[in-house]
């Protein structure tokens, strides 16, 4: 089994006291990098939630490596990440979503009186029992308490804040301040030299009119800087200097009460001034102080990194990077830091001189936009021999990732403009296809019309070069007129495709060299139209070709057409189905069709092309992807679970793997968010490749690919693995879950317009059809008699 | 012809071959990343990060280094294939042993003067655990992989050993000077003996099934087969000849059900860079076995233009053999400065000349990639826009016809149809040509075409009539017997407009043999003679009689050959009853058919009196 596909920047990666390791959260795993190369050097894992929270120990020999993990799975973990291995787990009880520790980042003074202290974690909770208890109409599930580390009971009871979702907590690098953001305040408390599980630190609140994303301290003078929505920066000097000075007894000479004038300084909030600068134009993400304190990093959506002198206010910028910033962490080596982007990149910088010397690239995550463009977006295209997905990138390309190898491959710009990240969303590529053998690739995408005017439609195919890589082609501008594309499909072993529209028709396309006859061979291998078909200009959603290529199937609204394509003849009319069918398959080499329908009536169906009626079906079953094996007759669907037993199952999908000639499922494995998962089978890894494997991606592009018939995937049902749980649940017995099986036959239903279906008995159908054009009998009779004839010959003799 | 030399190009791939390690005797070790087919890191100046001592040679720059050999190991520690836990184990010319972990782009571990001489030859166990390495000195050092611990030597031969291997289960060990010997892993005693090889040997394989040894010695045109379990055969079991010495092997077993000893592929790569391939179900075979061979058409490369670097195959891994004449093999070729990587699948008997890209010279990088295609697709990608994206080679879809392929028959009635949709498809287009503005098309739809032909009746218009057939009859349900009394009494309860749009309705409903004619007749007899009177005051009503005076003619034309038939298939019948069946099962026969020979009786008079009645209805 392999899992790969995890979010690298889903919280802040941590460098090895060397440099030369950068930590990764990934997922359930931390990845570590090294920075020298960029690749994978090792993992640990363990945690069976995403892990939240890296925090490294800092030494002074750089050969200790230990670090503390906090995971929403409840527990903190203690690992020696050289060897690698887990040296202590702390079960919390609670999710934990942010952790710092602030006395390993205080200076160690006193050596031998250290180690007397305990070691005291401030951890952002998630408590969902009290809410439920209380049922206050308030709800604050987010608590920041502290836990012991060195000597760990439980979390302490004492509760140093609640807010209404879990923050994440921002410590200084002295280790003397710990601050979260709260709305439009800054909640700053300072941690006392020695903890206790019940000592109550001093807090001071910094109050702003906008909200606050972001913030940092400064690592030697008491300076705070936090970002807002709006873009802007603020800088608070001196803060906290009457309260946690003066109890502290630690006032300096000159005194703050002097100058009672706070540039800035809002209400009676406790700091010395405060200063705003402004240059991002939406939220900052990103805020950092450098090491040495001079300069101040920013960061937000534009993907540019900004470089502020803090005694002037000048800048100075690293620009595109091409994609929102979210972290900034510096190393203790210091030529080198990182910065974390949205598009799931890691960029090592050197560090003077602002220059990206490796990146760490996972594969690129979901759009954003895709709420804005639903119905757009594109599912993920799987190559079935060389096991490599195609999914679209924010910058309108195409990236082929080996799921195998886990590493992206390379990427492909679709269409020719430049992405910037704050930039309206004007092109969507729609759809991704690739043929079975992996050498050609078609593309969709829509130009969206401004003030609903001005879209464009352009389907491009794309040719495998020598350096194995795409290139395009063909550009169709507008292949349907006005009508979006809703599939496109291409031949199992010629260089031929279908694209169906919504507009009611579909075209098959094929390659000039199909056309000209061997003689010569042209350079220019361009794409044209073969055929046009329609059926009664029913929109058509789905099409897909027969494994041996001779039969295309095409779904005209509710009832299924199937086509040969060569001659462009309308064979027979199967259906029909409550809903208009979403998607088709072919099983493999078995005759049957698979069809699936959405909307309110979910339903899918298994039909018999030979005899051209439905076999079995499924209803009220809502599937999100299906994939059939190529060489087997085995598919598999991934079915989103409905509401109602949502609870008895761990995660909201569910993936059931049958044998096309029975109802029952063959396997089943539960799995987290299926909503805009994917599903294929996909041929062996190089070392034994004449297995199956069946691959599920998720809704956050993480996969999973694992044997379906075989026995490690009973075994994984023992063993929680990431965040997708597989149990068997053959036991389970699916009257359980679906109530009986809807064994439905649905009655042979040819459209009564069309008076044709292949026969093996003529003289059955031969009568069938308007009653003036009843063929000559003559013919008839010679027909009927042979027929006759054949069959009793041996009887004669 | 110039022929490549690979004699001095170390190579190897990771264990998950995504990464292939080569180097050229410059002391650079170059890592592709063969996925992506791109260079991914380079390792010339190693900086030890261990204290320096008084053995250590200063290393500087990358000359310094002689390799002898390269090998690429993983721990297999969790059998996770993350190539993280592997290590690439370079042997020098001045004895040191160096483990490059490679994703970590640092040097793991070194021993120095591991085999004073040069170490000559890596190998690692089953496990992946410990490592062999022989050299100059004729020992073997067994070393722990992950820390480099020597952990035991032994003597191996008096000569320097050339080359070794480990057996797939782990248990024998065969080194090979220019005698192959065989160890035991574990005592370290010696099993077997082969001599035959004049030379130090080369290159050394065990097949997967560890009952033979493949070797190939310096300046051999051959591959010698060494059968392992044979008593004290000392001469190599068989011989496969090459054109070049070899440099490199693989070998991989058939799977084959019939046979108890599987199929054997052999993968050879001579020095002059070309691939050759064996195949046989056994030893026997493979002797006789003609060599399938991959080579580079170097047609247009001429030496001068590449300094005497020629391109050629490097490396290659047999993957897999899916049948037993056909063999998946991963090859690394090309020029030396930027390898292609491809997967290919030979067939026996069938050789393979594969091209070379041209543009191995520069390093391509990203930048350049997209302008150097942007280029090329000026002049290879094709556009269509709205205008020609509609001719389609085959615009008509055409309904499948399931007699067409029998005989031809219905040419001459489906002619017409075809016809008339040719002439209105021609219409179209001229229209289109005339008009150039208008470029919308209409989508020809079959069904449409069909009903505006008249050809079909769409559902709603039947689901209509059939409203109107129960509205006008009052309940009569129409596919029943009804007697004639009572037909009459309704047809005359109805107005004469009414009874003619039933009498189309009726006459629809017996074209598209929704209902039998026998039910339907009676009541068309009966509006025809109870409101022939009216037909001309109704409207269409001529060509509802032409349709129907049509469709009599037709059934009335085919009842009596439907007769001639029917009397024939009862001779025919009864003739073969005869010949096979007793008698009185052929008289009831007859007797059945001879009733059923009266129905249409009834049915034929009827239909005359059908016609009959029309001709007097067109009259009037």
């Amino acid at each position: 089994m392999i899992s790969g596909g995890k979010n690298y920047v889903s919280s802040a990666p941590a460098f090895s006291n060397d440099g030369k390791r950068l930590l990764v959260c990934s997922g359930s795993t931390v990845s570590v990098f090294s920075t020298a190369t960029g690749s994978l050097v090792s993992s640990l894992e363990g945690h069976s939630a995403p892990v939240t929270a890296l925090v490294v120990c800092p030494a002074s020999s750089s050969l200790l490596t230990y670090c503390w993990t906090a995971s929403v799975d409840c527990t903190i973990r203690h690992w020696d990440f050289s060897v690698p291995e887990c040296l202590k787990t702390l079960d919390l009880r609670f999710p934990v979503f942010s952790m710092v520790v602030p006395s390993l980042l205080s200076p160690r003074e006193e050596t031998d009186a250290k180690k007397r202290h305990d070691v005291f974690a401030y951890v952002s909770l998630q408590n969902d029992n009290a809410n439920a208890k209380e049922n206050c109409p308030k709800p604050s599930c987010g608590q920041i308490r502290k836990c012991n580390l060195t000597n760990f009971h439980a979390v302490s009871s004492l509760i140093l804040k609640e807010t209404e979702r879990p923050e994440s907590l921002t410590v200084s690098p002295s280790g003397k301040f710990l601050g979260i953001k709260d709305k439009r305040k800054l909640h700053i408390w300072k941690i006392l030299k020695v903890d206790s599980n019940s000592a109550v630190s001093k807090k001071i609140t910094l109050h702003h009119s906008k909200t606050i994303t972001v913030l940092t301290f400064h690592p030697m003078e008491r300076i705070v800087a936090a970002g807002d929505v709006t873009g802007r920066i603020l800088i608070w000097r001196g803060f906290g200097a009457k309260k946690f000075l003066h109890s502290a007894g630690l006032v300096n000479g000159r005194s703050t009460n002097d100058e009672e004038d706070k540039p800035g300084v809002r209400e009676n909030d406790d700091a010395e001034s405060c200063s705003t600068w402004h240059w991002h134009s939406s939220g900052v993400r990103l805020l950092s102080f450098s090491s040495d304190g001079a300069y101040l990093y920013s960061g937000g959506k534009e993907g540019v990194l900004v470089l502020w002198q803090l005694d002037t206010g000048k800048k100075k910028f690293l620009p595109r990077i091409g994609s929102p910033l979210l972290y900034f962490v510096d190393s203790p080596d210091p030529s080198l830091s990182s910065i974390s982007c949205a598009d799931n990149q890691i960029h090592i910088l050197k560090m003077p001189s602002l220059e990206i010397v490796r990146s760490i690239s996972g594969i690129k995550p979901p759009l954003s936009h895709q709420d804005i463009c639903e119905g757009f977006c594109s599912r993920a295209a799987f190559d079935y021999t060389s096991g490599l997905v195609a999914v679209q990138t924010q910058n309108y390309g195409i990236q082929f990732y080996s799921l195998f190898a886990n590493r992206g491959l390379y990427e492909v710009q679709v269409c020719e403009r430049n992405h910037q990240p704050v930039d309206e969303v004007t092109v969507v590529v729609s759809l991704v296809e690739l043929s079975v053998d992996g050498s050609i690739m078609g593309t969709v995408e829509v130009k969206l019309p401004e003030d609903g005017f001005g879209g464009l439609v352009c389907l491009k195919f794309w040719d495998l070069d020598d350096n194995k890589r795409f290139s395009v082609s063909t550009h169709i501008y507008e292949p349907h007129r006005d009508a979006h594309i809703s599939a496109v499909a291409f031949h199992p072993t010629r260089r031929m495709a279908v694209s169906s529209s919504y507009g009611g028709d579909f075209k098959i396309w094929v390659c000039k060299e199909e056309i000209q006859q061997k003689g010569q061979m042209l350079q220019n291998s361009g794409w044209m139209c073969h055929a046009v078909g329609s059926y009664k200009n029913k929109a058509m959603r789905a099409a897909a070709f027969s494994a041996d290529g001779s039969v295309l199937a095409v779904a005209a609204d509710t009832v299924i057409t199937l086509w040969d394509p060569n001659n462009n003849v309308l064979v027979a009319v199967i259906g029909e189905t409550p809903m208009p069918i979403t998607s088709l398959a072919f099983v493999g080499k078995s005759d049957y069709l698979l069809s699936v329908c959405h909307n309110s009536k979910p339903q899918l169906s298994v039909w018999s092309m030979s005899k051209l009626t439905a076999s079995w079906s499924y209803k009220h079953l809502q599937i999100e992807a299906v994939s059939c094996a190529i060489d087997l007759s085995y598919f598999a669907v991934l079915a989103l679970l409905p509401d109602c037993i949502k609870g008895k199952l761990q995660g909201d999908g569910i993936i059931l793997l049958f044998n096309v000639t029975d109802p029952i499922a063959v396997a089943s494995w539960s799995v987290t968010k299926a909503i805009g998962g994917g599903l294929a089978f996909l041929k062996g890894d190089p070392s034994e490749p004449s297995q199956t494997l069946l691959t599920y991606i998720n809704g956050d592009r993480e996969y999973i690919i694992f044997h379906p018939f075989g026995k490690e995937a009973f075994e994984l049902s023992t063993r929680r693995q990431d965040d997708l749980v597989f149990e068997e649940t053959g036991q389970f017995g699916y009257t359980s879950i679906y109530g009986e099986l809807p064994k439905l036959d649905l009655k042979r239903n040819l459209a009564s317009s069309i008076s044709s279906t292949a026969s093996e008995r003529p003289w059955e159908t031969i009568f069938s059809g308007s009653s003036h054009m009843l063929p000559p009998l003559t013919k008839l009779c010679s027909e009927f008699l042979e027929s006759l004839l054949e069959k009793r010959t041996p009887t004669v003799e | 012809m110039a022929s490549a030399d690979i004699r001095g190009i170390l190579t190897a791939f990771n264990p998950s071959q995504d990464f292939f390690a080569i180097t050229a005797g410059d002391g650079r070790v170059k890592i592709w990343d063969t996925l992506k087919g791109q260079l991914w890191t380079e390792f010339a100046d190693f900086a030890l990060t261990r204290s320096t001592t008084l053995l250590d040679k200063s290393i500087n720059g990358h000359l310094a280094l002689d390799y002898t050999c390269i090998n690429w190991f993983s721990f297999e520690r969790k059998r996770k294939r993350k190539h993280a836990s592997s290590l690439l184990l370079l042997g020098t010319g001045g004895g040191d042993l160096l483990a490059l972990d490679v994703a970590a782009g640092q040097l793991s571990w070194r021993i120095t003067d591991c085999h004073p001489g040069g170490v000559r030859t890596t190998a690692s166990s089953a496990n992946g655990s410990i490592i062999y390495t022989a050299g100059a000195d004729g020992m073997v050092c067994v070393i722990d992989l992950m820390i480099g611990n020597l952990l035991e030597k032994f003597k191996a031969s008096t000569k320097a050993v050339s080359c070794m291997c480990v057996s797939p289960d782990g248990k024998t060990l065969a080194t090979a000077a220019a005698q192959l010997k065989i160890f035991n892993c574990s005592n370290h005693k010696k099993i077997q003996k082969f001599s035959g090889h004049p030379g130090s040997v080369r290159c050394m394989v065990f097949t997967e099934d560890g009952k033979y040894i493949l070797s190939s010695a310096v300046g051999e045109r051959y591959v010698a087969i060494w059968r392992i379990d044979g008593a004290k055969k000392q001469s190599a079991s068989c011989v496969l000849a090459m054109e070049h010495p070899a440099v490199f092997l693989d070998s991989r077993c058939i799977d084959s059900g019939e046979h108890d000893e599987a199929g054997i592929c052999v993968l050879a790569i001579s020095e002059a860079g070309s691939c050759y391939l064996w195949f046989g179900n056994n030893v026997e075979e493979l002797r006789n076995a003609k060599p399938t061979k991959v080579s580079l058409s170097l047609e247009d490369m001429s030496p001068r233009n590449f300094k005497g670097a020629l391109p050629a195959i490097y490396a290659a891994k047999l993957q897999g053999t899916q049948k037993p004449t056909s063999g998946q093999v991963f090859l690394v070729y090309g020029l030396l400065v930027k390898p292609s990587f491809r997967k290919i699948l030979v067939h026996s008997g069938s050789d393979i000349k594969m091209s070379v890209s041209h543009d191995g010279v520069l390093l391509p990088t990203s930048q350049s990639l997209v302008k150097s295609k942007k280029g090329i697709n000026a002049q290879t990608v094709t556009t269509l826009d709205r205008a020609n994206a509609e001719d389609a080679l085959l615009p008509i879809p055409k309904v499948f016809d399931s007699h067409g392929k029998e005989k031809a028959f219905q040419k001459s009635l489906d002619k017409n149809v075809i016809d008339d949709l040719h002439s209105t498809r021609k219409a179209d287009f001229i229209d289109i040509e005339d008009d150039m503005a208008q470029s919308e098309i209409d989508v020809i739809c079959m069904e449409d075409r069909l009903r505006s032909l008249r050809m079909l009746s769409s559902e709603s218009e039947y689901a209509s009539n059939i409203e109107l057939c129960s509205m006008l009859l009052k309940g009569i349900d129409l596919e029943a017997t009804v007697p004639a009394k009572k037909i009459r009494e309704a047809v005359l309860s109805i107005e004469s407009s009414e009874a003619f749009q039933l009498l189309q309705v009726l006459l629809a409903t017996w074209k598209s043999r929704s209902c039998s004619g026998k039910y339907i007749l009676p009541w068309i007899y009966s509006i025809l003679v109870n409101h022939g009177h009216n037909v001309t005051a109704q409207q269409y009503v001529e060509d509802t009689l032409d349709s129907l005076d049509k469709i009599t003619k037709f059934r009335g034309a085919t009842l009596q050959p439907l007769l001639q038939l029917s009397g024939r298939l009862q001779l025919v019948a009864s003739q073969i009853d005869k010949a096979s069946q007793t008698i009185s099962h052929s008289a009831n026969d007859i007797q059945t058919e001879e009733s059923e020979d009266e129905d249409e009786d009834q049915y034929y008079h009827e239909e005359e009196d059908d016609a009959s009645e029309i001709s007097t209805g067109d009259e009037s």
